[in-house]
């Protein structure tokens, strides 16, 4: 029986990973994180599911071009975003609603202050509060809630390391003074 | 993203309750194919209309032996065939999912809003002038083929209707230029 030289498997090139292959890990990996991505940027549920499915196919058509310049994640949180975005210049031309930066948000009251006794109105509320941001402040915020750090914002962002820093600064400021229980939201 | 989120706003997002969309191949290929048919039936739909306006414009031609209407009807025709091809022409410009995976967010944003602009921007080029020289002719020739007062009053009538309708297209589609361009600085003014 003839056995396969290991030196010949070594210096085999490793298999280059498939559209539907790179799609598919994607998915898997970031599914939770995409679903919640939608949900920040479409209230409404039965828009929500088309939203996220057109990110989920522009995901598996962009793989198509993926170079491995940036890592998987970065790039898919770029089309996920940029799909998004694109879905609220689209809807804002429609529905008329006022999108208002960090630092709007930041001075407007908060009607809901005394309330935050549940968990699931917590997430409202910080939902509602998400949606109200102009595309770019939303990216930050989310990226912010999703754990990313400075440099990942930046790389998705294209905000400067500076500009990342004080959004970031603002965001965790006004989250803490929105959803303080006794002090225990700030980190 | 981290698995222990530190502060407890992040754990409120981040446990959320969530359902993980997954698409299979075939779907996601039966899905991006439905995409392609919507923007075809979009293009087929304006083809259809500028061929209604054409067929029709080509039958007034085919009845009138007036030089000077023929003249403004074949500029109508013209015109209209333009518009369209503006038409089809910028709207299949828009962002592939390839380029949006290389585009950071401000530079994506930067580029829709350009896009968008450039098209409300340009629209009397494209949109509207060309609609321009039709009218222009076929008031003239209609002014010489009948010449009483109520004629004219009635011709003057319309056009100066026609004039009201564009100068508000024209106007509100400035409005929302000068509003994207607005936002386009914001962004550029965005420390990168």
């Amino acid at each position: 029986m003839d056995y396969l030289d290991v030196s010949v498997i070594e210096a085999m090139p490793a298999a280059v990973p498939t559209q539907d292959d790179l799609y598919q890990d994607a998915a898997n990996s970031y599914g939770a994180a995409l679903d919640r991505l939608a949900r920040a940027y479409e209230a409404d549920p039965d828009t929500r599911r088309d939203l996220l499915q057109d990110i989920h196919v522009a995901l598996w058509r962009s793989f198509a071009a993926f170079d491995g310049r940036c890592s998987v994640r970065t790039w898919m949180y770029r089309v996920a975003h940029n799909v998004a975005a694109s879905h609220v210049l689209r809807q804002r031309r429609t529905r008329e609603q006022a999108l208002v930066g960090l630092e709007e948000l930041e001075n407007l009251p908060d009607a809901n202050s005394g309330q935050a006794a549940d968990r699931n109105h917590a997430l409202d509320r910080l939902l509602q509060l998400v949606q109200r941001l102009k595309p770019l402040d939303r990216h930050v915020i989310l990226a912010y809630l999703e754990g990313f750090d400075a440099a990942s914002i930046g790389e998705t962002t294209g905000l400067s390391a500076g500009n990342v820093a004080t959004k970031i600064h603002r965001i965790k400021s006004m989250l803490a003074r929105r959803f303080q229980q006794g002090g225990d939201t700030n980190d | 993203m981290t698995d222990h989120p530190d502060n407890p706003v992040q754990q409120i997002w981040q446990s959320q309750a969530v359902e993980v969309t997954k698409m299979s191949a075939d779907l996601l290929r039966k899905r991006a194919g439905k995409f392609q048919r919507q923007i075809w039936w979009r293009n087929f739909r304006e083809y259809v209309a500028a061929l209604v306006g054409i067929v029709l414009f080509a039958s007034f031609l085919g009845k009138t032996h007036d030089s000077l209407l023929r003249l403004a009807y074949l500029l109508f025709i013209a015109g209209m065939i333009w518009v369209v091809v503006q038409l089809l022409r910028k709207g299949s410009a828009r962002s592939m999912p390839g380029a949006m995976g290389n585009s950071t967010c401000i530079e994506f944003l930067c580029a829709e809003m350009e896009r968008q602009r450039d098209v409300v921007k340009n629209v009397w080029p494209w949109y509207l002038a060309p609609l321009v020289p039709g009218f222009v002719v076929y008031t003239v020739a209609y002014a010489l083929a009948f010449r009483r007062p109520a004629s004219w009053a009635a011709l003057a009538l319309l056009d100066v209707i026609i004039a009201v309708v564009f100068f508000g297209v024209w106007k509100m589609n400035m409005r929302a230029a000068r509003c994207l361009q607005r936002k386009i600085d914001e962004l550029g003014a965005v420390e990168r």
